[in-house]
């Protein structure tokens, strides 16, 4: 809608016929209608998003990864577990027939980083998913009833005051290395500080006036929240999962660094990045490759949620 | 006729907005003579604003002057470019006030400070020098110990000092042509013509020119010489005040002048502007005012309107000027005459009816910076069955915590609150409650706030509805909403949109709709019509009147402008500092306002009149003035139904005053 009006340029006044100097017939609807403004705030937060070429570059190279990450498996035929006997077959140099080389046991690198990477990014998106969804239910009841702070902020301080390292690594232990402990481990960690930082969010829409209304008619709190307060956070939760994934995949890293995280025999991003390092100073390629990848997804997912955190942000919609 | 000194042609202004590019300004020009006052009048994004700030090169940076020239000393300034260029005339020959006096200052740097720094910066004086330049200006914006304030904070002053602050850096640098942006529009009334008085003395005092932009017509007749108003981006009419006032030929502008609650007869409708100014996205072809113009003729449909002349002072632009109009020129004065003169109703009685609504010693106390204070002190009043109850006071008088409180949702220190005979502050059962939230409702000030903005209209109005589930099945609920939405001239096409389609007095009947849709008995509307459009406001006012009459609510009205009140309501309390310092049926109280408070308030609102606004005092309400030393005050009643907060002596005086 162009407003740069096409006006027809006004004729000398006397060629208008002297019949359009009588009453118009007078349209309510058209009135009303002069007002309506067509911004939306989904619409604004996309397109600012994707104005900068660096998110259309970033965007496109992680779909088509993570793309890949999922036929990958489909179109080959090539086992990332199969163990090569001869040891001809060990420790190659990337070439044609495997393109990161193979490992100390002939194991296809490329093929265990595509499964790999899959893995990670499912446990990974499972993480942010579980936490932020956990955060935003916690925070919003905890955001609602004030009585809730004294218990609430203890459970904070315990949580956030001991390093994290030491439950991952108490968790790990107590419980079998399987994906579904990492997982537990690495929720049972961040949800807290997700909650309360969607507390702090909730407390200042709380007291806006259109949530008064809704208290005002009664509205029982469940649905307040779920109406009122929850459809304004949807675009901190989306940028929030975004920057949670790339720190659960480093915690996944770490924890297999440190030898607690997953089975050793597992494809995971974080697997191949310890088993590379054993090999570091004789095959670097065994170690650089996984990590390349690992880096490219991590800063990808930093920068799109920050981005998206620009983008929704309704004073930069211009 | 003085010396122009600054001239506009023909200014059109872009931006880009979302990837379209809108025009704000479609050409505009104004003139500008040697110290007089102009007032551009206009409602929000008419263009007032973005049309001044392009004189100083202060437009946002997705905006552009497309075309036109400005002319000061015979320089184009509407060509310069960078900033450099600007800074030789924003500040010394034009500055600037802005609106918000709590965002303009600095808060870090004392107020001292930040004054000697322009005149440092603009002149190179010392800094000695600078210093005794800064506490002279001080002084002359009316600061009583200028020395001591130098040395002061923002945060130290109240917001009509800080706005003398904001005056006395932009004068700062001697300008020729001071351009004030609403500047009075965040400040209490009696604050308001205070500081309306001082930068009429400063004006003379420095022989400046200045523009005023603003959306008050009371503020208008008060300070200006000539006046422009301005609609979608053009200037539609230009004279002198008193041409202005008295004889409007725009269809807008005198639309406008009769929509003023201040003119209106009690009892009938204030006549309303239809509709809702265009934004900028919508193409404008014709006479931008058209669509909204019941009498509009054909060809403002069809072609733009040139200046006609009304006097050599005076132009118009619309076609009904033009000789080709002449008979429906006639044909609209005889439609004109026909209207009778209408009588305003006789104030109704409602005392003997039934007390809706009792309040009794109400304190409501909050904690600041560890000390208690009551915002509310001992309030206690009655309101009937039927009647519009209005509760009048500056910001911090209390008055809004006052309905809060009423509506549950505020904490009282002591007293009582009883809706029909129900105690409502304390433990309520979950009955009680639902009674009363169903039957008692509010009505928000700012429509941008209070709607759900990620909810469909269809929700917010059914909200209530859902929570009281009144109704049996969807069709049912479909039909109540679409009943409200027809009581408050909403289209029901419009359930499926979401609220920031709408423009603010849209938005402000679907909030009235959301009340509504419950049935309640009894509304408090705060401040209902203070955050909307000047021509949207009638529309509003008529609404709430139309549906008391409709529906036989009863209303308590919060307002700070006792203009609209005086149309709307049956009886007044005015509130200062959390007391009500005076009681009476509307009209009484307007003819023989007791407490001098009451007084201030009343002289300070400014009326849509140059020539009343001309010759008025500026009266100042002192609490010291009263002596409760040895006589205490107490609640008293002077005339039957006419209350004052005074002391023996004082009531004394106020009866001989009645007599």
């Amino acid at each position: 809608m162009e407003s740069n009006a096409k006006n027809n340029p006004t004729p000398n006044i006397n060629d208008i016929p002297d019949a359009l100097f009588t009453r118009a017939e007078f349209h309510e609807e058209l009135s009303e209608e002069a007002g309506f403004s067509n911004y939306s705030y989904w619409r604004s937060t996309i397109r600012t998003f994707f104005k900068s070429t660096v998110v259309k570059v970033i965007v496109a190279l992680l779909i088509a990864l993570v793309a890949y990450t999922v036929i990958y498996p489909m179109i080959t035929d090539r086992d990332p577990y199969a163990v090569a006997l001869s040891a001809r077959e060990w420790n190659l140099p990337p070439s044609a027939e495997h393109p990161f080389g193979t490992d100390g046991v002939g194991r296809d690198i490329w093929a265990r980083v595509w499964f790999g990477t899959r893995t990670s990014l499912l446990l990974s998106l499972a993480v942010a998913i579980f936490e932020v969804g956990l955060g935003v239910i916690i925070g919003a009841i905890w955001g609602f009833y004030r009585k809730l702070d004294t218990l609430m902020f203890a459970i904070y301080n315990t949580l956030t005051n001991v390093p994290s390292t030491i439950y991952l690594v108490l968790i790990a232990y107590i419980m079998k290395p399987s994906i579904f402990t990492i997982m537990i481990a690495l929720v049972a960690t961040g949800w807290i500080s997700e909650a309360r930082w969607f507390r702090s969010r909730i407390l200042a829409l709380r007291e806006a006036d259109y949530n008064i209304a809704s208290i005002c008619l009664k509205t029982p709190p469940k649905r307040i929240i779920s109406r009122n307060v929850v459809p304004y956070l949807v675009s901190l939760i989306i940028m929030d999962v975004a920057l949670t994934i790339p720190s659960s995949i480093g915690s996944e890293v770490f924890l297999s660094f440190i030898g607690v995280g997953l089975p050793a025999d597992l494809c995971t991003l974080g697997n191949l990045v310890n088993q590379g390092r054993s090999a570091f100073l004789v095959y670097p390629y065994q170690m650089i490759c996984p990590t390349l990848i690992l880096c490219f997804i991590t800063i990808s997912f930093y920068i799109i949620g920050n981005k998206f955190a620009d983008a929704s942000d309704p004073r930069n919609h211009v | 006729m003085r010396e122009k000194i600054f001239e506009a042609k023909d200014v059109v202004i872009k931006f880009n907005l979302r990837g379209h590019t809108l025009t704000a300004i479609r050409g505009a020009s104004i003139d500008l003579y040697d110290g007089e006052t102009l007032a551009i009048v206009g409602e929000s994004g008419s263009g007032k604003s973005v049309f001044t700030k392009s004189f100083i090169g202060m437009l946002d940076t997705n905006g552009w002057v497309e075309q036109g020239e400005m002319l000061l000393d015979g320089v184009n300034i509407a060509k310069y470019k960078t900033e450099k260029e600007w800074l030789k005339v924003r500040g010394k020959k034009i500055a600037m006030v802005f609106q918000d006096p709590m965002t303009s200052l600095n808060p870090v740097k004392t107020i001292g400070e930040q004054i000697r720094e322009v005149i440092t910066y603009q002149f190179g004086t010392d800094k000695a020098q600078a210093k005794k330049e800064a506490i002279e200006l001080l002084r002359q914006v009316g600061i009583n110990d200028p020395e001591l304030r130098y040395k002061q904070y923002p945060h130290e002053f109240s917001g009509g000092m800080r706005q003398r602050v904001v005056i006395a850096t932009a004068i700062a640098c001697r300008p020729k042509i001071l351009i004030c942006d609403e500047p009075t529009t965040a400040l209490d009334v009696t604050v308001q013509a205070q500081i309306l008085d001082l930068i009429k003395r400063l004006q003379k005092e420095m022989d400046m020119s200045v523009i005023y932009i603003t959306h008050d017509l009371g503020v208008v007749a008060n300070v200006a010489d000539r006046v422009a108003v301005m609609y979608a981006g053009q200037i539609v009419e230009h004279g002198l005040a008193n041409e202005i006032f008295k004889d409007a030929r725009h269809p807008y502008t005198k639309a406008l002048l009769m929509s003023l609650p201040q003119l209106g007869v009690k009892g009938h409708e204030l006549h309303s502007i239809k509709g809702t100014p265009p934004n900028l996205y919508k193409e404008i072809k014709g006479d931008a005012f058209a669509p909204r113009n019941p009498d509009a003729m054909k060809v403002d449909y069809e072609y733009e309107p040139p200046f006609f002349k009304v006097s050599d002072t005076h132009y118009a632009k619309t076609w009904l000027m033009s000789d080709k109009a002449a008979n429906y020129r006639a044909e609209l004065a005889k439609a004109h005459e026909q209207t009778e003169k209408i009588e305003p109703l006789p104030p109704k009685d409602y005392s003997n009816g039934k007390k809706l609504v009792s309040v009794r010693n109400l304190y409501v106390n909050f904690k600041l910076n560890r000390k208690e204070f009551s915002a509310v002190k001992d309030v206690s009043f009655d309101i009937y069955e039927g009647e519009t109850f209005s509760l009048v006071g500056e910001s911090g008088s209390g008055k809004t915590t006052t309905g809060k409180a009423i509506m549950k949702i505020c904490h009282t220190s002591s007293g009582d609150i009883y809706y029909d005979g129900m105690k409502v502050n304390g433990k309520m059962n979950n009955h009680e409650l639902t009674e009363f939230r169903k039957n008692v409702q509010m009505i928000f000030q700012d429509p941008m706030a209070s709607l759900n903005e990620r909810a469909k209209v269809d929700y917010i109005i059914s909200e209530g509805l859902y929570n009281f589930h009144l109704f049996k099945n969807e069709k049912e609920r479909k039909q109540k909403v679409i009943d409200a939405m027809h009581s408050v001239g909403l289209m029901e096409e419009y359930a499926t949109r979401f609220p920031h389609e709408f423009s603010g007095g849209q938005r402000q009947r679907i909030g009235i709709a959301r009340a509504l849709a419950v049935e309640p008995r009894f509304i408090i509307a705060d401040e209902p019509i203070s955050a909307l459009d000047v021509s949207i406001r009638a529309q509003v006012i008529n609404l709430l009147n139309r549906l008391k009459a409709e529906k036989g609510f009863t209303y308590m009205f919060i307002a700070h402008d006792l203009s609209v009140v005086r149309f709307i309501s049956d009886r007044i309390a005015v509130m200062y500092k959390g007391r009500i310092v005076e009681l009476a049926e509307s009209e009484e109280l307007f003819l023989n306002p007791l407490h001098p408070y009451t007084n201030a308030l009343l002289q300070a609102a400014p009326v849509p009149d140059p020539d009343i606004e001309r010759g008025k005092k500026l009266v100042v309400y002192n609490p010291a003035m009263h002596d409760y030393a040895t006589d205490k005050p107490a609640w008293t009643e002077i005339k039957k139904g006419h209350f004052v907060w005074a002391n023996e002596r004082e009531a004394d005086e106020y009866r001989k005053i009645l007599k």
